[in-house]
């Protein structure tokens, strides 16, 4: 049994602040979405409306035909995972487990067949005796995940399952999740703070900053095709350099910076430039060359430090318009002092909308 | 070598304190009741032969039971309530529950006097509101008593049980929803068997307590409802029968210690992080 979520124009406060505003979302039937985002960004609130522990002021929340938007937590039928593990410190780790099947007034047979066998598809078998105080921290959450998953519910939720992990373990963990996830086909929303746990397990990932989605997509599209400004900062892109047409010549646009400098681009290779937006690259994506003769034309800067990569180097620039991060070849170091010349690299930037 | 001694020479003084002013005298007390020229039973039968003293020990139990169960339930409420308030709001309650442990049990006891009392403001309201065309004696009686005797512990019991709610995690009790429990199951299968260490500590010492009170059934009960620290104090300082005042101290100290490992038991067996 497969079902979509969908929120629809869900807001909701806490006290007189606004903490959601306007969200909609809709995650499709065995599909992992992630919420990523930092601390106050409304990730974990949207989770706790849809577990039932918070009440939205206004819009609905559906799991597949069923309207949760006021059905008390208990009766949504929806497993979670908690960052604390949450485990019940009185019972064995196979009460644990067996605890949702014993509300669903399951026999005491059948409840421990089911609750043995999900430990062992969770390698704790062995553990089943155990008090939840006598296990590790990944064993803690494997239990948690076996208690939100042998009630099958229609919806599996995650709040920062593997902060409490060590790096080592929170990779073999998430290579778990992900494995009983996608072998039960389970709907599934995944709350985190850290971009590559978000990017490595998810379907799709939404970045959520202030209460807002920012933008929802595929890992690979908000990693290399950002929407706007906050998702670009937040994968990486270092380099937000606002820009204003001057001149428009068929494909090829002319443009300068606030502090006066020009760039030439071709639409061909950009894509579609509107009059007012934001060029935007990685380090990468800013090629760092000597300023001279028969030098591709670019933003003139002033070299500071230098950083050895590996594969280039990086240096600090500075221009009177604010300061940037280029790389150039390993084959000519620049000194740091001396003038250069900063030049978009096409397929490593994004055209995005001005900040208001 | 000195180093190895420092604790040891830290203990001293508090374990001279303890010495000096408990295990002696309560020694002293007990021997004492074995040194009757009738044999070393003697007081003890004396005790056991009286139908009043068994009945006084009997009410002592019963009151002090009575007392615990309802001051459990009632500061269970109570301190579940205030755990769930906010933070300041929560700080305000839990002053107000121990506001009247600022004042003297004799103070508090009194104040019952004032409102159980013949020409007492319960009387007065109830005739004045024609409830009632004679006053009702209530004082002098068990319920006073026991009344009296949960006004005092519920406090202790609040304090008790709100530290022990407070530390329960909230995530637990909405995992436990999340599964399907309702309100009343997540009470009964998750606060309930977590909240049990302190549960039973608290009937300890409520239990303990009101076992060994004097002032409030001396006030409230009178000669009518005299329970075993008022049998004491009359055996002591009234009829100056040292033997038995010293065998009902004795039999105090035996039936308190009893019910405290019974109980302590009992919270070894329902405390489920023992196991």
């Amino acid at each position: 049994m497969t079902v979509s979520l969908t929120l629809d124009s869900v807001t909701a406060h806490y006290g007189s602040t606004q903490v959601l505003k306007d969200l909609s979302l809709a995650v499709a039937a065995g599909e992992l979405v992630s919420l990523l985002g930092s601390s106050g960004c409304g990730k974990t609130t949207t989770l706790r409306l849809v577990a039932g522990f918070l009440e939205p002021t206004s819009g609905s929340i559906r799991l597949g035909e069923r309207d949760l938007t006021r059905l008390p937590a208990h009766q949504r039928n929806i497993g979670l995972v908690f960052q604390n593990y949450a485990l019940f410190p009185h019972l064995s780790v196979r009460d644990n487990v067996a605890f949702g099947l014993k509300q669903r007034g399951l026999g005491a047979a059948e409840r421990l067949k089911k609750a043995d066998a999900m430990l062992e598809r969770v390698g704790l078998a062995s553990f089943a005796e155990r008090m939840p105080a006598a296990l590790s921290g990944g064993q803690k959450q494997r239990v948690a995940l076996a208690r939100a998953l042998v009630i099958e519910p229609p919806l599996l939720m995650f709040d920062e399952p593997l902060s409490n992990l060590d790096a080592k373990l929170r990779v073999d963990m998430r290579v778990e999740i992900r494995r009983l996830q996608r072998a039960n086909g389970t709907t599934s929303l995944y709350v985190t703070h850290d971009q590559e746990e978000a990017f490595s397990i998810s379907d799709r990932v939404a970045i959520m900053n202030a209460g807002r989605i920012m933008q929802l997509d595929r890992p690979e599209v908000l990693y290399q095709r950002p929407a706007n400004s906050f998702v670009a900062r937040f994968v990486g892109f270092e380099n937000l350099i606002p820009m204003r047409v001057s001149a428009r010549d068929g494909g090829a646009v002319t443009a300068q910076t606030d502090a006066g400098a020009t760039l030439t681009l071709s639409q061909d290779a950009f894509g579609a430039i509107p009059d007012r937006f934001v060029l935007a690259a990685r380090p990468d994506g800013l090629a760092v060359t000597r300023a001279g003769e028969g030098r591709p034309a670019g933003i003139p800067v002033t070299l500071g430090i230098r950083t050895y990569l590996g594969r280039a180097y990086q240096y600090q620039c500075s221009t009177p318009g604010g300061d940037y991060l280029g790389n150039g070849p390993l084959t000519e170091p620049l000194e740091p002092g001396s003038s250069a010349i900063l030049s978009p690299v096409p397929e490593q930037c994004c055209i995005l909308p001005p900040e208001d | 070598m000195v180093k190895r001694l420092t604790p040891w020479i830290l203990v001293v003084p508090a374990s001279l304190l303890v010495l000096l002013l408990l295990i002696l005298p309560v020694g002293a007390t007990l021997l004492a009741t074995f040194a009757d020229a009738k044999g070393w039973a003697a007081p003890y039968l004396a005790f056991f032969n009286s139908g009043f003293r068994r009945t006084v020990l009997w009410r002592t139990v019963e009151v002090s039971l009575i007392t615990t169960v309802i001051s459990v339930v009632l500061g269970f409420i109570a301190a579940y309530v205030v755990a769930q308030m906010p933070g300041r709001l929560k700080s305000i309650m839990i002053i107000a529950a121990v506001f009247p442990l600022l004042t003297g049990v004799v103070v508090r006891s009194f104040a019952w006097l004032i409102l159980l009392g013949k020409n007492g403001i319960i009387n007065s309201a109830l005739l004045a509101l024609g409830v009632i065309a004679e006053p009702i004696s209530m004082l002098y009686t068990e319920g006073a008593v026991i009344a009296a005797m949960v006004y005092l512990f519920v406090p202790l019991m609040i304090l008790t049980l709100s530290g022990v709610l407070e530390g329960i995690p909230k995530d637990v009790l909405e995992a436990a929803s999340s599964l399907g429990a309702a309100p009343f199951a997540v009470f009964r299968q998750v606060i309930l068997p977590l909240a049990m260490p302190g549960l039973i500590v608290g009937a300890v010492l409520v239990f303990t307590g009101s076992f060994t009170s004097y002032a409030t059934p001396q006030l409230l009960g009178g000669e009518r409802q005299m329970m075993m620290g008022t049998l004491l104090y009359q055996r002591a300082m009234v009829t100056f029968d040292w033997t038995g005042a010293s065998t009902v101290a004795a039999i105090m100290v035996v039936v308190t210690i009893a019910i405290v490992l019974v109980m302590t038991r009992l919270a070894r067996r329902l405390n489920p992080l023992a196991a």
